[in-house]
């Protein structure tokens, strides 16, 4: 390839870091689908071919099996399905694309199908519309024909790997190989967004809102990606990369040996214990959270193996696999984890559990799981299961009602009262927490807080509901304050109420990652905090240096005010006043924006 | 090259079924077979069923065929009799 110039972009740094490395373009879908760069375009045609004619063999064995089954009639829309395999207009694209680019098929496939797709999508008329569902699943069909397990051979790629894409689902992260991506570019998302807060757990450099990036990178392309400062650099010169190349290798460093820790208690400057906790969603955060200390898992948020999951509701196995592994690995901490909370959108094909309109006051969380009770069961299961291996909480997320916490501990019962009698396997009691985060259930806490073991202020969506703001909404993201003083009156009332009736409570948002934040809510008598593991050193360092009778004073006076900016500007005073380092960067992180930002 | 203008008749329109079975038989004939809607100028394969459900013709839709090759008559009859016969649909 010859040498190309290089070329500047700016973003936002979602998670810091520097690096150089080489892009990885990727697809936007559901599907990891990288852009590779094939040498013998002849070859990879054939390839295509080959995965055509395997799929209409298939195609044509369950048309059969279902003219036998349900009658000729319904089998029809598969004879259609096999006329959109063999479709010329199509096909003659995907080779097209293969063969002007060099690409590889899954990729030509990729791209081929969204351009029908988009073309069906605009058409008026609601039959011919949906016909785009058609084309994507033969696409589906031919694309796992293609590459077999679709599982990417991660073995034949270089080490340092920067993954590019439109956007990017955040259950790719669990199929990808961590010891060679070292970064992410995309060109939407920002820091609030659900990647941002995964990237930031695993470490990965990223930039987001990357404008027109794309058009102007190639897989194998060399680029700088400075975190710290939103910027990428394609193709730099030699001269750019001797620049940085003390922050590039002190970066390295810091990845190698920033997460050992010496302790493994948390007190403040006078004693009093802290416990924190490390919040992950992947299998490879786990390493992360035992290399910061953290003492157990405060939050496991399992919907990700739904979301990795073709069918959207994995088997018993599966996730038996996954809660077990967790269990024995945090021994002897506990690991909680927190029940499907995903909007049905997110998992379900089914049209009666599609609700898109506003989903996030929709069929979500406990209320999804309740209306699905076969996978609610199913989860449940396997989490009493893994029990045996170590010590499990279980948490019910988006919790409104006590009914729904007297619902959730039935189920438990019956599963493991059958479970004793059918295997004959005596399951100890494992402690029912609640999600505190609808508004409803901090005004009804004291009823609330009976029902159920210990409590979890899951403060995104608490902040959320209170402040009516979506936060993925950039007209309003500005009002999505952490600071707002109705949201510190909710977490106060939270805090009191626990401690009146001796329940334990734990921070399960991202805000207690931030140092500020976290010494309100130890003022404020929250003595559990749970986060990003990465974050878990930083905390524990200000919360060594703090004395607890000044975060008590400072959250007492914090409550006092009437605007978020007249408590951002006195917390971060006093607190700056009693820590010694410079935290400006989560200072900022948690200021009040204006309208215009972000955009 | 024959022109052969004619009207979706049945309930459904040029829906999936039916699409197919078009696609099917025109796949029989060596003839090049294009189709327009009588109310645009895009031409599409009609050995295309992309091709074919986009032009979203539904009950009522006047298509124009533009057929050209050896056999295109016979193909001209054949499709006629396809949409006359509401592609065996609602007999």
């Amino acid at each position: 390839m010859a040498s190309k110039p290089e070329k500047i972009f700016w973003g936002s740094g979602v998670s810091p870091g520097i690096v150089l490395g080489q892009v990885l373009k990727m697809d936007s879908h559901r599907r990891l689908i990288l852009k590779l760069h094939i040498e013998n375009a002849a070859e990879e045609e054939r390839r295509f071919l080959k995965a055509i004619e395997v799929s209409k063999e298939q195609l044509e064995t369950l048309k059969s099996r279902m003219e036998e089954k349900v009658g000729r009639e319904h089998a029809i829309i598969l004879d259609a399905h096999l006329l959109i395999l063999e479709d010329r207009a199509m096909n003659s694209e995907i080779l097209e694309i293969i063969r002007r680019q060099n690409a590889n098929a899954e990729w030509a496939v990729m791209q081929a199908t969204e351009v029908f797709v988009n073309a069906y999508k605009s058409l008026e008329d609601e039959y011919f519309r949906e016909r785009h569902s058609d084309i994507e699943h033969v696409a589906e069909r031919i694309l796992q024909n293609l590459s077999g397990d679709h599982r990417i051979n991660w073995g034949h790629l270089p080490e340092n790997l920067i993954i590019t894409s439109r956007d990017f689902n955040p259950s790719n992260f669990a199929t990808m190989d961590f010891k060679k991506v070292r970064g992410l570019v995309l060109e939407s998302g920002g820091r609030t967004s659900h990647t941002a807060i995964v990237s930031r757990g695993l470490r990965l450099p990223a930039v987001m809102g990357v404008r027109d990036f794309l058009p102007d990178v190639e897989t194998g392309d060399t680029v700088l990606l400075d975190a710290d400062n939103g910027q990428v650099i394609v193709n730099p010169t030699p001269g750019r990369i001797e620049e940085v190349r003390g922050r590039i290798e002190a970066f390295g460093a810091t990845m190698d040996t920033s997460v050992a820790q010496s302790g493994w208690r948390t007190a403040t400057k006078d004693g009093t214990p802290i416990s924190l906790r490390a919040n992950t969603e992947l299998p490879h955060e786990l390493t992360a959270a035992t290399a910061s200390g953290a003492e157990g898992i405060g939050l496991f948020r399992s919907e990700f193996i739904f979301f990795g999951h073709p069918e959207g509701f994995p088997e018993m196995e599966d996730q038996l696999a996954v809660y077990g592994m967790l269990a024995r690995e945090m021994r002897p901490h506990t690991v909680a984890i927190r029940t499907l909370d995903a909007g049905s959108e997110r998992i379900s094909r089914s049209p009666d559990l599609m609700n898109p309109e506003n989903p996030s006051m929709g069929l979500r969380g406990i209320r999804l799981s309740l209306n699905a009770k076969e996978a609610f069961r199913t989860q449940i299961e396997a989490i009493l299961r893994a029990s045996c291996e170590g010590k499990i909480e279980i948490v019910f997320p988006m919790i409104s009602t006590v009914e729904e916490v007297w619902q959730g501990r039935e189920l438990i019962d019956l599963v493991r009262s059958k479970l004793l009698k059918t295997e004959d396997l005596a399951i100890a009691d494992i402690p029912v927490g609640a999600m505190i985060e609808i508004p409803a259930a901090v005004l009804s806490l004291e009823a609330l807080a009976k029902e159920v073991d210990f409590l979890c202020v899951g403060t995104n969506d608490l902040i959320q509901y209170v402040l009516a703001v979506d936060r993925g909404n950039p007209n309003v993201a500005y009002l999505f304050r952490p600071l707002h003083p109705a949201v510190l009156q909710c977490l106060s009332r939270i805090s009191e109420v626990a401690q009146k009736l001796q329940k334990p409570v734990r921070i399960c948002g991202e805000i207690s990652s931030n140092p500020f934040f976290a010494v309100l809510l130890l003022g404020m008598g929250f003595t559990q905090l749970s986060m990003t593991p990465i974050s878990i050193p930083t905390v524990r360092r200000v919360i060594q240096a703090l004395p607890m009778e000044a975060a008590r004073q400072i959250a007492r006076k914090a409550l006092t005010f009437v605007t978020t900016h007249d408590v951002h500007q006195y917390l971060t005073r006093a607190v700056s006043e009693l820590i010694p380092w410079d935290l400006k960067s989560y200072a900022n992180e948690i200021a009040v924006t204006s309208p215009s930002n972000g955009h | 090259m024959i022109r052969q203008s004619v009207l979706v008749t049945n309930k459904l329109g040029l829906h999936a079924r039916a699409a197919a079975k078009l696609v099917r038989l025109t796949s029989r004939f060596s003839s090049d077979i294009y189709i327009s809607r009588a109310d645009a100028n895009q031409q599409i394969d009609s050995k295309s069923i992309l091709g074919i459900l986009m032009l979203a013709a539904s009950k009522g839709t006047r298509l124009v065929f533009s057929i050209e090759g050896e056999d295109e008559v016979e193909a001209g009859d054949s499709i006629c009799r396809l949409f006359e016969s509401k592609f065996g649909e609602e007999n």
